[in-house]
């Protein structure tokens, strides 16, 4: 397992796991999309999921704040078990922050809106706290002087570093993120790759899924690597690449390593 | 007869009438529209309902009154409700015995029964990534309804509901046939005084359609509003040479260009 030491601060009441899957299985229809998954993420961890496509990463994360709700196991978020019920969904989605390959900004929405939207409405923060807190985090992306901007306006790489910004606003502890930069030029992606090794000062709980290898090694504590559904291999970023154990992790990475 | 089919004046005489009449048009179609409005959202969502207790339900009363002819449908309200002695003694005959109500009820749930596949078209046409993303930022279902898929999906909506809006305009000429006055029905009396067919006729035409066509604007105005998010990205897409006025004019090649670029930014807005 990691060297990485736990963040301090700790309260004392709750536990260092941030996130624990136990048995997680998902089906749809026929087809089983994760068997069997054991995961335990410790709080402030960055963590790097790969796999080939189709492989069960995407869903893996979105089991965890319940876009996808899973059929067998157990899933704990912040000593929260999801259950289905809408409050303890509700409960993890607050605490849990999420960027998509897609951006999935709101169109009609400015960018200062998109991301004081959830902050008014799930905390019930005023508009001007709502306005300040986006400001810091917009800054923080920089791209605090498109505040007034429409989604539309601005690139790919811009608009996903709001979608950043805009989960940053709920201040989650843990962050998710689903192939930020699958859908990107390549001069963009290390924009938004900056702003994501930024976040790692923060304590922040991480999980990312994506095919950028050398993120993976700067930032990730433990790499992950999935297929069919499974956990095949996991471990630090270094003897992952440099000392696959698994023939399905060799091969993955003879592929994609060029 | 004089050389001009029109006679201004029959025109000039019977113009009171036909405001009258076009007052009655106006007020049959902003009643309808509103009722509409209030009731298309729920209905859509018991449509769109897992829960087949809702969906089924609203899914034959869409099948009912989309099929049910329009003309059948009045006559049915108007002259088939006032036979049931029930209805006639009970208390809601207020409503059943006035022309007006019957039309207003007629035409609400044949309009109705179009919105549904309108709003519900439209609802489905939000990128599903969009609600997901709202609901992993920790908002309520019902705000993500109310903030996120509603709002896009009238700006998907509003051409589907522009053409619903028109149709029902004037459809409402049907309302003539159970004794109520709207602006056919006057047309239709003062042909039957005249023998004049064409002076009425074209006169009513004439106010339909501005009418139509003041809805068209006001649509426009509304539509421009809602998809002002655009607005910067077509100034950029749309930057062209300066062209004289004359160039414009001279060149009918010009005009076809023009227009084919505004159909395009048009459908660009829809996605």
């Amino acid at each position: 397992m990691t060297g990485v030491a736990p963040p301090q601060n700790e309260p004392s009441l709750s536990s260092s796991i941030a996130v624990s899957m136990k048995g997680v299985e998902k089906w749809y229809g026929k087809f089983r999309a994760l068997n069997g998954i054991d995961l335990e993420v410790r709080r402030g961890e960055k963590i790097v999921v790969c796999g080939p496509s189709g492989s069960g990463k995407s869903t893996l994360i979105r089991c965890i704040n319940r876009l996808e709700p899973h059929d067998e196991g157990s899933i704990i978020v912040n000593g929260i078990e999801l259950d289905g019920s809408p409050t303890t969904t509700q409960d993890v989605r607050i605490e849990v922050g999420m960027v998509f390959q897609q951006f999935n900004l709101f169109p009609h929405l400015t960018i200062m809106e998109n991301c004081t939207l959830a902050p008014r409405l799930a905390r019930g923060a005023t508009v001007e706290a709502a306005e300040r807190l986006a400001r810091r985090f917009l800054d923080r992306v920089q791209i605090g002087d498109q505040a007034h901007k429409y989604p539309s306006q601005l690139s790919g790489g811009q608009q996903q570093r709001v979608a950043i910004a805009r989960a940053l606003c709920m201040e989650p502890r843990i962050m998710l993120f689903d192939e930020p930069t699958s859908s990107l030029d390549p001069e963009m992606i290390k924009e938004v790759l900056q702003v994501m090794e930024d976040l790692t000062d923060d304590g922040l709980t991480m999980i990312c899924v994506t095919h950028e290898m050398g993120f993976a090694r700067r930032v990730a504590n433990r790499c992950i690597f999935m297929d069919k559904g499974e956990i095949v291999e996991a471990g630090p970023a270094d003897s992952f690449f440099e000392a696959p154990r698994s023939e399905r992790l060799k091969t993955f990475l003879s592929q994609v390593l060029h | 007869m004089n050389a001009l089919v029109i006679d201004f004046a029959l025109v000039w005489e019977s113009l009171p009438a036909m405001l009258n009449g076009l007052w009655t048009t106006m007020l049959v179609t902003i009643i309808v529209l509103v009722l509409g409005l209030i009731f298309c959202i729920p209905l859509t969502l018991a449509r769109m309902s897992s829960n087949r207790v809702f969906a089924l339900p609203a899914a034959f009363f869409v099948m009912f009154f989309r099929g049910a002819p329009l003309l059948i449908l009045l006559y049915l309200v108007y002259y088939g409700f006032g036979q049931i002695e029930a209805l006639r003694d009970g208390p809601l005959w207020f409503i059943f015995g006035s022309a007006f109500a019957c039309a207003v009820i007629g035409l609400t749930l044949n309009h109705l029964a179009f919105m549904v596949d309108v709003v519900r078209g439209s609802l489905e046409a939000v990128p599903a990534g969009l609600s997901e993303a709202s609901n992993s930022l920790g908002i309520a279902p019902r705000d993500t309804f109310r903030y996120i898929q509603l709002p896009l999906a009238m700006r998907y909506g509003i051409k589907a509901y522009q053409n619903e809006v028109v149709m029902l305009t004037k459809g409402t000429a049907v309302i003539s046939v159970i004794t109520i006055i709207d602006l056919t029905a006057v047309a239709n009396e003062v042909f039957e005084r005249t023998y004049d067919p064409f002076t009425p006729m074209l006169t009513v035409a004439a106010f339909y359609w501005v009418l139509v066509n003041v809805m068209r604007l006001g649509f426009r105005r509304l539509e421009s509003h809602l998809n002002r998010h655009h607005a910067a990205e077509d100034a950029r897409r749309n930057e062209k040479p300066v062209k004289t006025i004359g160039s414009l004019l001279f060149h009918p090649s010009s005009w076809l260009k023009a227009k084919r670029s505004m159909l395009v930014a048009r459908k660009e807005h829809a996605l």
